[in-house]
């Protein structure tokens, strides 16, 4: 048996596995059969087999409704955002860090930029308000400063995915920026010194030699990021957004359409067919941008 | 052999509930012979479990109790009382478990639906009581209650019990201090005085204030309602309807909603879509003008903190759910804006029959199914009854968190111990009213803790079963949630809002309206 020789010959490897492999199959594997509950009509009463099958019925409530592809595009529109302006930024951060000379300056920079991450999104929903609220929002004073008129921003809908994504990347650019910059302080100094023996200036370095050699980071951290683009962040959004109903048309994301569709009813099996539609999705997306990536780069792709 | 167990079982349970019986009638015995002595007061039930305690040795049980909102400060000295005091009868020890208002339905659900060990918890028809019933998560109670809760039954009048089961069982112990829910106006007292206006009462007054704080007041908002999420009933426009006659009912199926009502008391459900009635028209279109006058907050849809904002003095008006001022809202407010106080204006008639009412409570302590101590849950339930127990649970330790003020009113003292007995112990005739509220407030409370002051609604009793159109009440849920507390608090355009609503809402309303008119229907039949 290869597969009995090979456990052996690497057994301690193995061991130092088994934390991470029973995590997986606790925490990823055996939750998958949760999955079944989308198809019944859980009672707790009944427990997940006494409960009776319905076939596709769950699905039935969010697919009937005018919303479902409304709130899918704005969870995928949000999360692409997310994704191209968070990494973007995130590169462009661990590149100007690492130019950086002054050892002290780069540290003090660097903590500043990560801090954000560490803020929970209910303190963020009330930066936000105080920001941008009507009455005394920061924003409006200051339009009002310069002559020009108070906006309600809580009725426009038009600029949340803006006013979103500028917070997303607050929030995580540095976090992201911490990871490219791990990937180029692996680069070998090597590469630079002949570089520079040929003549090459900063900004050719980084375009030639940076960049290309922390692709894959990228391309991994992206692919991470499009296997949850059908699950929106419902922390942030619910927590900034809440219940304010004019912001829905570009704010409403499977999620939180679900959960207020839900709240009221208790109902598991509903949500469970939610999962389940999100779950699918996401599979179907990485599959094919795994395949992509691996044609650009073999090396890259995730699987 | 499964027949013998459960023969054993029952063996072992009559047995048990002679052995009680027969203390009970001992200590009644006992009880009339100390009679007269002012501390014999403990009911004679309480007592049996106290002698029944000491015949089968009650073991201690540390019952996990789930309510909304926030751990008071004082909790734990309140709880080390409750629980000495507790020690020779029902042996109790108390886990209290607060789940933030906001995460309330969430979070009790998951609670529920992963069985976790609770004994008792919170729950409402506003929350998800229905659904959780018809989920089989909730003991019924009827038996327990006979059982073990004579004491909690004798503060409640028989209409609180009627009224409030569920599919024919009494599924949670209601919890009401009255049987009408107050409802209120906060207004700023100071600012009204500033302007020489005399006391409000009427709507038209309230609108002329309203003006007033709009023309002298730079920073302060003159109304404010509440613009999120399933609170729609205090949306401006929305919570009219509380204080105008004839009234309209919201209907038992969409929570908050009046898209289905009902009015004259006929048994009908009414449908907004079917014909909008002109009344309720006319409270969405005034919203409007107010909203877009600049009366109305203009974030009241984002606003996710309705107390903070009235705190902090930025606000003229605001609704309320309650008859009078909480005190913490005053105490607050004033420590903000020196000199600021509010004042409780209602237009609720106090007049016997004008009110309709389905003596419907809005708060239930309800016993999981998954509970291993039902029977002392229950006890404690009925150890809550009982007047001194009630007033340390309901508001803290004579002296140091309350005075008491006659029978029936106290005063708070400081803020240790913050006000919940909604959420687990109020009924209404150990209950004590804020002796700070002002006498028009506790004449309206005494008026409506009287069932015979109000009509009887002709659906008393009537619980609707949402089972059969499941799919779409979460449908139209999710449509309302898109327009209705705007079309209400007049932020957005009516007449377009209510033609958006309407396209998307109307047809899952009408199925809605439909079943719920037959279920009615048929309790109607056979009420007769």
């Amino acid at each position: 048996m290869p597969i009995v020789r090979e456990i052996v010959r690497n057994k301690y490897l193995y061991v130092l596995a088994l934390p991470g492999l029973l995590f997986l199959i606790v925490f990823a594997y055996v939750p998958m059969a949760g999955h079944l509950i989308a198809f019944k009509k859980y009672r707790l009463a009944d427990g997940l087999w006494g409960s009776e099958w319905v076939g596709f019925d769950n699905f039935k409530f969010f697919f009937m409704s005018s919303d479902w592809y409304k709130v899918t595009f704005n969870t995928v529109f949000l999360n692409g955002l997310f994704i191209v302006c968070g990494l973007g930024i995130a590169l462009l951060l661990a590149i100007f860090l690492n130019e950086i000379q002054s050892r002290l300056y780069k540290k003090i920079a660097q903590s500043l930029i990560f801090l954000p991450y560490f803020i929970s999104w209910l303190v963020v929903s009330m930066m936000t308000f105080a920001f941008l609220n009507t009455t005394d929002g920061i924003l409006n004073s200051l339009l009002i400063d310069n002559g020009m008129d108070p906006q309600n921003w809580y009725l426009k809908p038009g600029i949340w995915p803006g006013v979103l994504t500028f917070i997303y990347v607050w929030k995580f650019a540095g976090y992201y920026s911490i990871i490219f910059l791990a990937a180029i302080t692996g680069i070998s100094g090597e590469y630079y010194e002949s570089a520079k023996i040929d003549g090459a200036t900063r900004f050719q370095q980084i375009i030639h030699i940076t960049i290309p050699l922390i692709r894959n980071v990228l391309i991994v951290l992206a692919l991470l990021g499009v296997g949850r683009i059908f699950y929106g962040d419902f922390g942030m959004i619910y927590g900034i957004v809440g219940d304010t109903a004019p912001l829905y048309p570009t704010t409403d994301v499977i999620d939180t359409y679900s959960y207020r569709a839900l709240r009221q009813l208790g109902d598991f099996s509903k949500s469970s067919a939610i999962i389940m539609y999100q779950s699918v999705m996401g599979l179907v997306t990485i599959v094919i941008f795994n395949a992509i990536a691996r044609r650009i780069d073999k090396d890259s792709s995730l699987f | 052999m499964k027949t013998r167990k459960s023969l054993t079982a029952l063996m072992v349970a009559s047995a048990f509930a002679a052995t009680l019986a027969g203390c009970s009638s001992k200590s009644n015995d006992s009880n009339a012979g100390g009679a007269g002595s002012a501390s014999s007061t403990a009911p004679a039930s309480s007592a049996a479990a106290s002698e029944g305690s000491k015949a089968t040795k009650l073991d201690p049980v540390t019952l996990k109790i789930v309510m909304p909102g926030d751990r008071p400060a004082d909790m734990d000295v309140i709880i080390k009382e409750a629980e000495k005091r507790m020690a020779d009868n029902i042996n109790v020890k108390l886990d209290l478990v607060f789940v933030p208002w906001s995460d309330l339905a969430q979070k009790t659900q998951v609670m529920l639906a992963s069985g976790e060990n609770v004994d008792l918890i919170f729950d409402a028809p506003w929350l998800h009581m229905e659904q959780m019933i018809s989920a089989g998560y909730y003991e019924p109670m009827d038996d327990l209650l006979q059982q073990y809760g004579q004491d909690a039954i004798k503060v409640r009048s028989q209409q609180m019990f009627d009224a409030n089961k569920f599919q024919g069982k009494i599924y949670g112990l209601p919890l009401g201090n009255t049987h009408l829910a107050g409802r209120t106006y906060l207004v700023r007292k100071d600012l009204r005085e500033k302007y020489g206006l005399q006391p409000i009462k009427t709507y038209d007054e309230l609108i002329q204030y309203a003006y007033k704080v709009k023309e002298n007041e730079k920073d302060v908002i003159p109304l404010l309602a509440y613009g999120q999420g399933a609170s729609t009933d205090q949306a401006w426009g929305a919570f009219r309807e509380y204080m105008e006659y004839p009234q309209f009912i919201r209907s038992d199926a969409l929570g908050q909603s009046l898209v289905l009502y009902y009015k004259n008391n006929d048994g009908k459900v009414y449908n907004l879509f079917d014909e909008m009635e002109p009344t309720i028209w006319s409270w969405v279109q005034d919203a409007r003008k107010l909203y877009t006058d600049g009366l109305i907050h203009p974030d009241v849809l984002a606003l996710k903190d309705i107390d903070s904002v009235i705190n902090s003095g930025k606000v003229g008006a605001a609704v309320y759910n309650e008859f009078g001022v909480p005190s913490s809202l005053n105490t607050a407010l004033a420590k903000n804006v020196p000199g600021a106080e509010l004042e409780a204006v209602t237009f609720m008639k106090m007049e016997k029959g004008a009110n309709i009412t389905n003596f419907k409570q809005a708060n239930f302590q309800a016993i999981p199914k998954v509970s291993k101590n039902k029977e002392r849950a229950m006890m404690f339930l009925n150890w809550t009854a009982q007047k001194e127990n009630y007033d340390l649970l309901a508001y803290g330790i004579e002296g140091k968190n309350y005075e008491a003020v006659g029978e029936d009113q106290y005063k708070q003292i400081g803020t240790d111990y913050s006000y919940f007995p909604y959420a687990w112990v109020w009924n209404p005739t150990t209950d004590r009213l804020n002796a700070g509220f002002d006498e028009e407030t506790i004449k309206h409370y005494q008026f409506n803790k009287d069932a015979a002051n109000l009509t009887p609604s002709i659906l008393t009793g009537f619980s609707f079963d949402p089972t059969p159109v499941m799919n779409e009440i979460s449908l139209y849920n999710a449509t309302e949630a898109k327009y209705y507390n705007s079309l209400f608090d007049g932020v957005t355009d009516p007449d377009s809002t209510w033609a958006s609503l309407k396209k998307e809402g109307a047809a899952n309303a009408k199925k809605i309206q439909v079943e719920l008119q037959k279920q009615i229907d048929a309790f109607l039949a056979q009420k007769k």
